[in-house]
């Protein structure tokens, strides 16, 4: 699958971390992958394999230490912090795996909240947000509270929040940790359609039955990548492809 | 309720600073205004201090004679002169006695003192010549034993000896030491010498003042006086002063300064209050912070630059001391201001006290918001979206 520019490009991404004393820790090493418009890929891996380390850079809220990360053909590593808040107001949108929606605010405004770091009028915010609840199914929503809707509905809401600005890409944390498995088949079927509509979705878990949602498959171990090609063919075994 | 509990701290600190400020304007403006009721351009000569093994003792023996202070009336610049000799009394009229200050003095000494006449009249250089045994008295004593008579013309007694009253003077209030101004009778300080001391001792005078025509001349005329008197007490060159002349400008400007520092001490200490109302919106801020991580950690995910985060939690805590600061200043106005009320003094408030302690207020309430501020924006996301 070759296509023109890819939306993410990471070329020998390595993450060190230097601690007092000398010490160091690897946590990425040597990292190779590309991925397209449109993908639906799961990274997966064991707890400390790094997957979460890859994630935050991915996501632009960590800068590698070595190689270059391309987002949409733009080289990451060398931004400022606030080129990169820029960036993740804009480029990107992401869903946590606790939510982390404001719990005394409106839904509408927890919806609309990547809007108004761009200057986007209370109104037309408003208004933005509703088309998300919708998208979601979450019509009718927009004024009650977080904390007066289920756990499945509240990670709809995250769903619509990243989606409001119209990112390259989505990145979901483990968005069904917190889930019942009837919720999470819930979650991963609205992630499925929106990848249907040209999405390009990035989700990092653990659970296999999650990653079955997704296309492709890369699997990180100890900082390496050991896995990567269509999840329908990875046979269990850790070898590189 | 937090937040209220924490503007609470500035609104008392904004409050204690006006309403100490106030307190030390009013103790100074009343200082000011009894000065001005006796006039600055006064010179006062009194007995010199007795010094003796270096010790001060006191008030000397008094040597300024009554042809002393007459003799400087010709002076240079002066406008008049006047000396008080007192002596205490019971003073009887009917069935009713009264314990009262006597002032034995000349006509002058109501120009001197800028004291007024109410009903009847002062006496005059010729009574005073001929000890004529008339007296002017004061407004406590027209109540106590005169009650709604008009006292003009009745006759009282005074150690056995009938007086006149001739006149009554106009209420003046209490004086700096809280002393009655108007428990006071007047008369010629000859009728005081030959009647109630009843001594034939010199004529010496207890107080002289000299009215001096202008307040720039007053160091002029104080050493012509001081001059004079030593010409007339015969005091060879080197000698010590047998009396002490003092200028009424210096001693207002001493206790002027002397309310100027209590005011000044007020306002310190209140400013403590202020002090730490501020550390209070500190204090509420870095919790806030602490508590709000995760927020803070999505906010900057989502795209919001650091500076956004700043600004944030700054707008809270300027927004906290504004509002406290104005609402304390309110209430000091108004506390000082009821409080003037019930004292029957009139509070001024200076509109620099406030404008000072509510910009000191907003200062270092941004200040203190500026530090957990700057510690939000430094929030690594990673950590903050990680934090429970």
């Amino acid at each position: 699958m070759i296509k023109s520019t890819p939306v993410i490009e990471v070329t020998d991404l390595c993450k060190t971390y230097y601690m007092p004393g000398g010490m160091s820790q690897s946590v990425l090493k040597q990292i190779n992958f590309s991925v397209s418009a449109g993908e639906f890929v799961a990274i997966m891996g064991h707890s400390g394999s790094g997957k979460s380390t890859l994630m935050n850079i991915l996501g632009c809220l960590d800068r590698p230490t070595g190689g270059v990360y391309k987002l949409d053909g733009m080289a990451v590593s060398d931004k400022t912090d606030s080129e990169l808040a820029h960036i993740r107001g804009r480029e990107i949108g992401f869903v946590f795996q606790n939510f982390n929606l404001l719990m005394k605010r409106s839904i509408a405004d927890n919806v609309s909240l990547p809007l108004i770091y761009q200057g986007v009028s209370e109104r037309d915010r408003y208004e933005r947000a509703v088309q998300m609840l919708h998208k979601v199914q979450l019509d009718g929503y927009q004024d009650r509270l977080p904390t007066q809707i289920s756990g499945g509905m509240q990670q709809r809401v995250a769903i619509a929040r990243a989606l409001i600005n119209n990112p390259k890409i989505i990145f979901a944390d483990e968005p069904t940790g917190n889930l019942d498995s009837i919720t999470s088949d819930e979650i991963m079927n609205l992630f499925t359609d929106l990848n249907k509509q040209g999405i390009t979705i990035v989700l990092v878990t653990h659970e296999d039955d999650v990653a079955d949602y997704a296309k492709r498959m890369i699997k990180i171990d100890d900082g390496k990548k050991v896995y990567d090609g269509p999840r329908s063919k990875y046979n269990g075994k850790d070898a590189p492809y | 309720m937090r937040t209220f509990l924490t503007m609470l701290g500035i609104m008392i600190g904004v409050a204690a600073v006006v309403m100490m400020v106030a307190a030390g304007q009013t103790v100074q403006n009343e200082i000011t205004k009894t000065f001005d009721s006796m006039g600055t351009n006064l010179i006062i000569i009194g007995p010199a201090e007795t010094v003796s093994g270096g010790v001060r003792g006191g008030r000397g023996r008094p040597s300024v004679s009554f042809d002393d202070v007459e003799s400087l009336k010709s002076l240079k610049d002066v406008e008049t002169a006047s000396y008080v000799v007192s002596a205490d009394a019971q003073a009887v009229y009917e069935s009713n006695n009264y314990g009262v200050n006597i002032y034995g003095t000349t006509p002058d000494f109501l120009i001197v003192n800028n004291w007024e006449i109410d009903q009847g009249i002062m006496f005059t250089e010729r009574d005073f010549k001929a000890g004529k045994p008339y007296i002017v008295i004061g407004q406590t004593i027209v109540n106590e034993l005169f009650g709604l008579q008009n006292p003009v013309g009745k006759t009282l007694r005074l150690k056995g000896q009938p007086f006149t009253v001739i006149g009554t003077l106009k209420e003046k209030g209490d004086g700096l030491m809280g002393n009655d101004q108007d428990n006071i009778i007047m008369m010629p300080a000859t009728t005081l010498r030959q009647r109630i001391r009843g001594s034939y001792r010199p004529k010496y005078t207890d107080i002289a003042f000299v009215k001096v025509t202008e307040e720039d001349k007053m160091e002029a005329v104080a050493n012509r006086i001081e001059y004079q008197l030593r010409a007339r007490h015969r005091l060879k060159e080197g000698a010590d002063n047998d009396f002490m002349v003092r200028l009424m400008t210096d001693m207002v400007e001493k206790v002027r300064s002397v309310g100027f520092i209590l005011s000044a001490l007020l306002a310190a200490i209140a400013s403590i209050s202020l002090v730490v109302g501020s550390i209070g919106i500190m204090n509420m801020m870095l919790v806030s912070v602490t508590e709000r991580t995760r927020e803070i950690g999505t906010r900057k995910a989502l795209g919001a630059p650091n500076r956004w985060i700043m600004f944030q939690f700054l707008t809270e805590s300027i927004l906290i001391s504004f509002i406290g600061s104005f609402i304390g200043m309110l209430l000091g106005v108004a506390l000082s201001q009821i409080g003037g009320q019930i004292l029957d003094k009139e509070v001024p408030i200076s509109i620099w006290s406030v404008i000072i302690s509510v910009s000191v207020a907003v200062v270092v309430g941004v200040a203190s918001g500026l530090m957990p501020a700057i510690k939000a924006m430094k929030l690594d996301p990673i950590e903050a979206l990680r934090y429970q």
